[in-house]
């Protein structure tokens, strides 16, 4: 590495979250566009992991409760997102099934286990390389939005499947909680503030770690 | 920045400076503080330390970003007139509409769902389209529109939530479900949201943030 690159919050300079403008925090509001500056997010932690838990205790019920409720010839069946998947793997259509356990199971768990984990990160519990933890923050700003399919496809076939007496589809309360969840990870990954990741990248050469022979993963 | 120049001219010029001496650029995702300068068009510049993307200078910009918007906002406009799906099953036909599958989430009891569907699918393309457009086309005669400010901090507020490419997965979804049940058709509508799709991606990436904030600046001043 070569000589240190200044940061911008040393010399009391705010970069804008709207619009970018490199301004004096001391201005509290953006000349520009007139949002608020500072120079991190105030309580990113805090809130991330207040949403966060949220999102994980939301999870659990929107697997277990039906996300959506088939009435078929007067016989009611109660589908849950995981059997739904279950079905398309049974007969054959792998790529769908594939699609939704991404979608709906894969990507909530993995943002909120990448979530916490930058979350240790950036109270120093942890220390990754800047560029595992770019990639993980990335994934966690990008995918979220994908695991409203689920959510999409209920909305579709309650709509679309009305046929009276012979079939009907009900939404559940199961595809209220995985909306939840969607939603409040997705609060979550944008309360989180990355700058505090590298703050303590630059904090570590001048504390090494405890105990030098075995080096914290 | 040659004086003498009128407005429209200047706006037709690419990326202009705002006035006001140094200028920085700070990256968003490790903070370090850059000084800002002008790059060639078509080419980006990258923070020294993470390497995340600090600014680029795309070709056209306002042209693009308003065509695009313009494009999408037609489309828009043809979605809620074509249905997406058709369904025939047992003697009867079920359109998929967008307002249909939030009005139906609706009147089952799911008020809540209906309307997250009314706002990732309908509300926030309508406000990055509509706002881009509002925004890019004034600036493209070197004026800034009333409330320009607002709307282009909106605008870039609502990009997150704008799942037309989710929801158009959750149409191939549930087409493979159908299709077991019931003969299911591709409609007009879908293919014009997909159109949606790809103009929206276009018109975000038609011009860059720090771009169109520093061409309101000038316009404004």
């Amino acid at each position: 590495m070569s000589a240190p690159l200044p940061k911008a919050a040393d010399v009391g300079l705010a970069g804008c979250h709207t619009c970018g403008k490199v301004s004096p925090v001391s201005l509290k509001h953006c000349p520009r566009c007139g949002t608020h500056l500072h120079l991190r997010k105030p309580a990113s932690i805090e809130g991330t992991i207040a949403l966060m838990a949220a999102a994980a205790a939301l999870f659990i019920p929107s697997h277990l409760l039906p996300v959506m409720t088939v009435v078929e010839l007067g016989e009611t069946t109660h589908n849950t997102i995981i059997g739904g998947m279950m079905t398309f793997w049974r007969t054959g259509a792998y790529p769908i099934a594939i699609v939704i356990f991404t979608a709906s199971i894969l990507i909530p768990f993995l943002k909120i286990a990448a979530l916490s984990w930058l979350c240790l990160a950036a109270t120093g519990r942890v220390h990754p390389s800047p560029a595992a933890l770019g990639r993980i923050y990335w994934f966690t700003e990008l995918l979220g939005r994908w695991s409203m399919i689920d959510i999409f496809v209920v909305g579709i076939l309650v709509s679309v499947v009305q046929l009276g007496n012979y079939m009907a589809i009900t939404p559940g309360p199961g595809a209220l909680a995985f909306a939840g969840v969607v939603v409040l990870t997705m609060f979550a990954a944008m309360r989180f503030e990355p700058r505090l990741l590298w703050d303590r990248l630059d904090e570590l050469p001048a504390t090494p770690p405890p105990n030098p022979t075995k080096p914290a993963s | 920045m040659k004086k003498g120049f009128s407005r429209t001219w200047r706006a037709l010029l690419p990326w202009p400076r705002p006035p006001g001496g140094e200028r920085y650029a700070v990256c968003h995702f490790c903070d370090t503080l850059h000084q800002s300068f002008p790059v060639d068009e078509g080419t980006a510049a990258r923070c020294a330390r993470c390497g995340a993307l600090l600014y680029q200078n795309r070709p056209a910009s306002l042209a693009r970003a308003s065509a695009f918007s313009l494009a999408a906002l037609l489309l828009m406009a043809l979605v809620h007139v074509f249905p997406f799906l058709t369904m025939d099953a047992a003697t009867m036909r079920r359109d998929l509409t967008l307002v249909g599958a939030a009005t139906a989430l609706m009147e089952q009891d799911a008020p809540i769902l209906g309307t997250a569907i009314i706002l990732f699918t309908m509300i926030t393309p309508l406000m990055l389209a509509g706002g881009m457009i509002y925004v890019c086309l004034p600036l493209m005669f070197g004026r800034a529109a009333p409330g320009a400010g607002h709307a282009a901090k909106w605008m870039y507020r609502s990009e997150p939530w704008n799942m037309v490419e989710v929801f158009l997965l959750g149409v191939l979804v549930s087409l493979m479900k159908l299709a077991k049940v019931a003969d299911v058709h591709f409609g007009i509508g879908f293919w014009a949201f997909a159109g949606v799709m790809l103009c929206m991606a276009g018109a975000v990436a038609g011009i860059d943030r720090e771009e169109l904030w520093d061409r309101l600046e000038v316009a404004k001043g």
